[in-house]
């Protein structure tokens, strides 16, 4: 455990080198914030009028809140990195040290996402309360319930990524599942919360992975109550053990098809 | 002791094969086609501890899906290895305690990170106390002379001082074998040869085993006793340097200089390498012909300056590659 500590850490070390070109990387974070805004503004003709059970408030927090998540998680770049490491074979210079390859990716990133989060967080919490004049009502245990949240979205993100960026082992570009997985959440969990989509397939988003990954922690600080923070921790916590009891044996048994060219 | 063994080690990869155009592309969409790739065919040889040898061939020879083998990094088809006796197939992880490894085309240091932040990272990872980590860097540090830029980013650094700093980190954990995979790539002459003055040093003071891979023939010249050439996937030769230098080619290199131009002929055992104007260059087989019999050729009253010399060893290493392909 100390030693993925020690690569979380590091991480945070690496990162702190170049916070401000980091720091930089959000404008698209900021400008994506300001459409949104003017978008709901338009939307809602009257700023207290409820649109499927939101404020126009709740619903640009709750847009600021899936894209803290997803700004942080810079998941493409992270994919790029997992795919590329298996399909140049570059994978050989982790898998010879004692370590687990699945649990350095994920101290990694974990360590590369927190640095991020608390960047994009401050960004986020300045747009919001600069836009919108006030914070939602929550309180400081709600508040670190939506933090703890947050940390189990971007674990289950982070398996996920690895998930499908191990499919290099199998196949020349995994790119295109990655793709897929962005705009699925891009489309039902970033934009929108789950109210606004037909109720037939409201239930399958609220017990997709979509849900555990961007929904829960941002529904969770817009319109917190004990009783969510509880029911969205169980189904966090299980979709964390299975999304890490899959990758580990999926990569387990992806190594043993590495195929290393040019030496 | 043997600290490696290995035994009638095989492995193949399957490689994808296409027929040329747009049609040939459309076919192996649909039925794709593959061809088994035989990377190592049947070898088998064991290093002895504190040896340093150097384990050499061709691209695609084989020699780096060896060594991959033998780091756990990849599985192989049939036969046996044992490392430190361990298998490396099994014991992936108890294994990497005991090896290091350096690759001079990839990096394993992180870039926005100093060395000595790196050191310590690659102690935390091999599981060693603080208080041991600050000690082994110290002696390190002044082993490998990296006092200069222990505290500058790796991403600073010169190629010469990143390799410095890459063999280093490899040897944090205290590795009975380590394995140095074209560790001077790339470097000047003069940054070469520190390198390998430390790689010595390291050798003689640790008692590590090395396995070094490397194009560059003086890297095998100056570090190592032994050689296994591997070609097409099988060792073609496993000798001491000493052997390989004066007896596998049975063969001299005479430079002359001439007072007036002589015109000669190659003759059986004596090949004439270069004629050019006063400048004769030959080679003897010292199968067929002597020295004496090559310097009568040239006329002894004639030779102004002469300078006898054995076949570079570059010349005998790709001499032993053409004959693999044979």
């Amino acid at each position: 455990m100390k030693k993925y500590l020690y690569i979380f850490k590091s991480e945070i070390m690496s990162n702190l080198q170049y916070a401000f070109d980091i720091f930089v990387g959000f404008i698209g974070y900021a400008v994506h914030i300001f459409i949104f805004l003017n978008l709901w503004e338009y939307i809602y003709s009257d700023p207290n009028e409820l649109i499927n059970g939101y404020s126009m408030s709740q619903m640009i927090w709750y847009v600021i809140v899936t894209e803290i998540l997803w700004s942080a998680l810079n998941g493409r770049k992270f994919n790029r990195r997992i795919s590329e490491d298996v399909r140049t074979g570059n994978i050989s210079y982790n898998i010879n040290k004692p370590y687990n390859y699945v649990e350095y990716m994920l101290s990694s990133h974990l360590g590369i996402t927190s640095f991020r989060f608390l960047l994009v967080t401050i960004l986020g919490m300045v747009l919001g309360y600069i836009f919108l004049g006030s914070f939602p009502e929550i309180s400081l245990l709600g508040i670190i319930c939506v933090l703890i949240s947050c940390l189990l979205a971007t674990l289950i993100s982070i398996f996920l990524i690895i998930g499908l960026g191990l499919f290099a082992f199998y196949i020349e570009d995994a790119t295109p599942f990655y793709w897929l997985y962005s705009k699925m959440i891009l489309l039902l969990g970033t934009i929108f919360p789950v109210e606004f989509f037909p109720t037939i397939i409201q239930p399958i988003i609220k017990y997709s992975p979509i849900f555990a990954v961007s929904i829960a922690p941002a529904k969770l600080f817009v319109d917190f109550s004990i009783t969510t923070f509880l029911e969205t921790l169980v189904i966090q916590l299980l979709y964390l053990l299975v999304c890490a009891t899959i990758v580990h044996l999926f990569y387990k048994k992806g190594v043993k098809k590495l195929n290393v060219n040019g030496g | 002791m043997a600290v490696i063994t290995v035994e009638k080690l095989s492995k193949n990869f399957k490689v994808k094969i296409k027929e040329k155009g747009f049609k040939g592309s459309l076919k192996s969409l649909i039925k794709p086609k593959y061809n088994i790739v035989k990377a190592v065919k049947n070898i088998s040889f064991s290093i002895e501890k504190g040896e340093m040898i150097a384990f050499i061939g061709p691209n695609g020879a084989g020699k780096s899906t060896s060594i991959k083998m033998m780091t756990g990094i990849l599985f192989p088809d049939k036969g046996k290895i044992d490392i430190l006796g361990l298998d490396p197939t099994k014991e992936r992880k108890k294994l990497a305690y005991s090896i290091g490894c350096v690759f001079g085309q990839k990096e394993q240091l992180w870039t926005h990170l100093t060395p000595y932040d790196n050191f310590k990272f690659f102690g935390a990872i091999y599981d060693i106390p603080e208080s041991i980590v600050e000690k082994k860097i110290e002696e390190l540090r002044e082993l490998f002379e990296l006092d200069e830029f222990i505290n500058n980013p790796v991403r600073n650094l010169s190629l010469g001082q990143r390799i410095r700093c890459e063999i280093v980190a490899s040897l944090i954990h205290e590795p009975k074998i380590l394995f140095l995979d074209e560790p001077t790539i790339g470097l000047d002459p003069v940054v070469k040869e520190k390198i390998r003055t430390l790689i010595k040093r390291m050798n003689k003071e640790y008692k590590t085993t090395v396995v070094l891979t490397s194009h560059d023939v003086s890297d095998i010249e100056k570090l190592c006793k032994r050689v296994i050439i591997v070609n097409k996937g099988q060792i073609v030769l496993d000798d001491t340097m000493e052997n390989l230098k004066y007896h596998y080619l049975n063969k001299k290199i005479i430079d002359a200089k001439m007072k007036e131009k002589i015109n000669l002929e190659d003759v059986d055992g004596i090949t004439i390498l270069k004629d050019k104007d006063y400048n004769l260059k030959l080679e003897v087989d010292l199968k067929k012909k002597s020295i004496s019999d090559a310097i009568n050729l040239l006329n002894t009253d004639k030779i102004v300056d002469i300078n006898i010399s054995n076949v570079p060893l570059e010349e005998i290493i790709s001499e032993i590659y053409k004959d693999g392909d044979k």
